[in-house]
């Protein structure tokens, strides 16, 4: 029995071979990219390592980076494993870290008030999916175009509360007030800015493995995603396990945004996320919507952001590198399944 | 009937091919020919053998009907003409000449087209559109040429069309008609239809009928595969009977009639030994004036009744296509009921829900077993509690117990012998026939009082179907009632205790199997009065 657990099946197998490929591939074509500008690829890859893990303050930077990419990537592994495709997490995101923060300064500081927050701004993404959610399992409609579009009916809306109705009166920005500093989340590392988010997105990798692989819902998600005529047939509630899955990355997307709030930003501004709702679909899909794999995405994807910054000043490459790297990234991620199966049918690798 | 003397045909051994008369002793490639397959054998990657040494002639201008059960050969032979599949071994000559036909496109360039039972065009494109599509020859597309050839094309078929309809605006008796249309404007001049009459009303098949007449005056070759004996009597002008993928007789349709055609479709069956007979007791399963829509919204089951008792089985025989999938999708709660009544023993499960219809006790072994009964990427443990995952012993408060499904995996692969490398290796690397001793095993072990078994054995090889079947009977001891919906009238025969015969949606004939007549049963399932 335990040796059935830890063998490693032809399906997974295949799926670290697709993730390594990917990487790789992403690599290569960015050590073009670093030629063409003159850059030795090798060292610049030293940099981009060093500036995501050379020191304890940069390491701790990249776990806070990595801290809402993963919450948002386990929520959205759950949805994606039910062929669910969820565009719609930034949007999530955004409407949590707005209704967490409102609460977290409605109760005004101590533990409750953070608790609270954490839980209301998990709701609120949970709500922003359900929308998208119900369309789909009511009306049939494609829940990619609805949770893509609600994304700027979020943030835009997150935009407008924070330059009317809950705009804090002592700056010039449109801003939210300010969190009170007792209901942050603490720092877990003296002279850091890691803080405990790191701590329940890591708690969160094994929570949604049980929940993939050891509950009836988990399992009816895989039979509806894998094939949802066997899952009618075997007399499955098809549209509420859709519903569930979906409104679950929503939870999941809200959490990610309150949490860097209590965590880091400790206010909503409009450049709360950099495109973490996004970056989350890269990372899911990378990881293969495996926990742990999805952790390890995760961190990569953090690293690669924090490292580039280090690249950035120290090789004068530009910024933009993050996002040619992640685009990459998505592409190839994309492209595996077929890449794979072709070196198969070459018989270069046998899997 | 007249021809009660072949009768007897139907207990002598299946005979080699033989031809006689004259026009149907193809024994030269000619001219007269227009289609002449010498020798052709066809056999799938899975074993199973389609065609074998196939020789058949159809003449220059004639409306020829290849007739026979499913599993016949019929379409293998013709999906071969039309350059879709290859043969493994003999000959095929246009016009006399040798050809290789590598793809479709080498079909069209010799004037072979051929409308498949499942349409090929795009339903959002208009008929004009449709037809560009395949006579676009260069970049430019000129409309107005093809509007030309529609038109000219549409009045030789007599049929009334607006090029800028759109295809999904049309019936599908209409669609059809494009179908044909769309292949006539690439100047085919052989045209293999392929069940052309099971899309239609009964109206629409007089006029389809009429059509095919214009065009065969037109001087076009046809060539239709059919099951029904009432339209290749009516329509052709000779047919051949195919079974088990050999052409058993070519005849003109002049010296045909019901009973001869019947007799060639079933010559040389002999009732299967039976594997012993049920002791029936109460009724389990009723079926009463059931009425079912199919996907495309036409009538499909047209108030039909039947009832299973405990310890019996009962096969419903017919030709695919009557009725038998959507009564069985009723009768499990995955397609809505029209009108009627199914009854579990005494409680209406009429338009119930699949999980409740389940955990009354109705196991299902579908046909589609690869899209409907498992799941491929996932373990056979997984397979195996499909149904019952929500209950104990397999889960308690939503928390799955792995070690009860291995457990459950573990026992149910050794009484059913089913070779698994491990009890939760993914499904995707089994056989077929272990796929569908998983299933078997799944919808067996779970303590159902009626079971429905769907083309079980199709596909599978002697042995698998011999444990297939010895599983059936041992669940019939111990009292389960059965409904087998099979078109392989050998199974039905071996294992029922009562047939009946469905087609069009009704049940028309019922038989104890001692004593069966197989003759009448075939001509029931063929469409015969």
């Amino acid at each position: 029995m335990g040796a059935n657990q830890l063998t490693v099946s032809r399906g997974t197998k295949r799926s670290i071979v697709k993730a390594l490929l990917s990487v790789a591939l992403t690599l290569a074509v960015t050590s073009v990219v670093f030629l063409i500008n003159n850059v030795n690829p090798v060292i610049a890859f030293i940099y981009l390592f060093q500036g995501a893990f050379g020191d304890i303050n940069l390491l701790s930077e990249t776990l806070i980076r990595m801290t809402p990419i993963l919450i948002v990537s386990l929520g959205l592994a759950v949805s994606f494993k039910c062929k669910i495709w969820n565009i719609g997490a930034e949007g999530q995101l955004y409407i949590g870290a707005m209704l967490g923060t409102i609460v977290a300064i409605g109760i005004g500081g101590g533990f409750l008030s953070l608790v609270a927050a954490l839980v209301i701004g998990a709701i609120g993404g949970l709500l922003w999916a359900a929308g998208p959610a119900l369309m789909k399992v009511k009306l049939g409609i494609n829940e990619v175009i609805t949770t893509f579009l609600m994304n700027f009916v979020g943030i835009y809306l997150v935009q407008w509360m924070i330059s009317y109705p809950f705009r804090s009166p002592d700056t010039y920005f449109p801003e939210s007030a300010a969190i009170p500093s007792s209901s942050a989340l603490a720092v877990i590392l003296p002279g850091t800015r890691l803080h405990m988010g790191v701590a329940l997105a890591l708690a969160l990798v094994p929570v949604v493995y049980f929940l993939l692989e050891r509950t009836t819902f988990g399992f009816k998600v895989k039979v509806v995603g894998e094939n949802p005529e066997a899952a009618r047939y075997g007399g499955m509630a098809i549209g509420k396990t859709i519903f569930v899955s979906l409104i679950f990355s929503g939870l999941l997307a809200g959490l990610a945004g309150i949490t860097e709030v209590m965590g880091i930003q400790f206010r909503v501004r409009g450049s709360l996320s950099p495109g973490y709702g996004f970056t989350g679909i890269v990372v899911a899909l990378l990881g293969n919507n495996n926990p742990l794999g999805v952790a390890l995405a995760s961190l990569f994807l953090a690293a690669i952001m924090n490292g580039s910054s280090t690249l950035a000043w120290t090789m004068n490459i530009p910024m933009g590198i993050v996002d040619l790297m992640q685009g990459l990234l998505f592409i190839f991620v994309l492209a595996s399944e077929p890449l794979v199966r072709l070196l198969e049918r070459r018989g270069v690798l046998k899997l | 009937m007249v021809h009660q003397v072949h009768k007897g045909v139907a207990i002598t051994p299946l005979s080699p091919p033989f031809f006689e008369g004259k026009g149907d002793s193809p024994g030269v490639p000619n001219e007269e020919y227009a289609i002449f397959l010498k020798g052709v054998s066809k056999t799938f990657a899975n074993g199973t053998v389609a065609n074998r040494d196939v020789t058949l002639g159809i003449l220059k201008g004639e409306v020829h009907a290849i007739l026979g059960e499913n599993g016949a050969g019929k379409t293998t032979l013709m999906r071969i003409i039309s350059g879709i599949l290859k043969p493994d071994s003999g000959e095929i000559f246009i016009d006399g000449k040798p050809v290789r036909i590598r793809d479709p496109r080498d079909a069209s360039r010799l004037g072979i087209g051929m409308v498949h039972q499942h349409f090929t065009l795009i339903p959002e494109f208009t008929v004009r559109e449709n037809v560009a599509l395949v006579l676009a020859s260069s970049a430019w597309l000129d409309l107005k040429k093809v509007d030309e050839k529609i038109i000219s094309v549409s009045k030789e078929m007599g049929l009334e069309i607006d090029p800028e309809s759109k295809i999904e605006s049309l019936p599908v008796g209409k669609r059809q008609l494009v179908e044909i249309l769309r292949l006539l404007c690439q100047d085919v001049r052989i045209l293999i239809l392929d069940e052309p009459t099971s899309v239609l009303t009964p109206i629409e098949v007089d006029s389809f009928f009429k059509m095919i007449r214009d065009l065969k005056s037109s001087g076009k070759t046809i060539v239709l595969i059919t099951h029904k004996m009432k339209e290749a009597l009516q329509i052709s002008d000779r047919i051949t009977v195919l079974r088990g993928g050999r052409v058993i007789k070519t005849m003109p349709t002049s010296e045909a009639n019901e009973a001869i055609l019947a007799s060639l479709v079933v010559e040389g069956m002999v009732p299967a030994p039976s594997l012993g007979r049920g002791t029936p007791g109460d009724t389990v399963l009723k079926v009463e004036s059931l009425r079912v829509k199919d996907d495309r919204g036409r009538t499909a089951v047209d108030g039909l009744s039947l009832e299973v008792r405990s310890g019996e089985i009962v096969g419903i025989a017919g030709v695919a296509g009557n009725g038998q999938k959507e009564l069985v999708e009723a009768i499990t709660g995955l397609r809505k009921v029209e009108s009627g009544v199914v009854r579990l023993s005494s409680e209406d499960i009429t338009n119930k829900p699949t999980r409740f219809i389940i955990e009354k006790g109705v196991s299902y072994i579908p046909e589609d077993r690869m899209h409907r009964g498992v799941v491929l990427t996932m373990g056979v443990h997984e397979n195996l509690a499909l149904k019952c995952i929500e209950k104990p012993p397999m889960s308690k408060n939503r928390i799955i117990d792995r070690e009860s499904m291995v457990k459950n995996a573990e026992s149910l692969i050794s009484r059913f012998s089913i070779k698994a490398s491990d009890p939760c290796a993914s499904v995707e690397n089994l056989s077929g026939g272990n796929i569908q001793k998983l299933i078997v095993a799944r919808e067996l072990s779970n303590g159902g009082v009626v079971l429905i078994a769907e083309q079980p054995t199709a596909g599978l090889d002697i042995k698998a179907s011999e444990a297939v079947h010895n599983k059936l009977v041992e669940l019939r001891s111990k009292g389960v009632g059965i409904l087998l919906v099979s078109s392989d009238l050998d199974e039905i025969m071996k294992l029922s205790d009562r047939i009946c015969v469905v087609f069009g949606g009704k049940i028309v004939g019922e038989f104890v199997t001692e004593n069966l007549d197989i003759e009448r049963l075939s001509r029931l399932m063929l469409g015969a009065k």
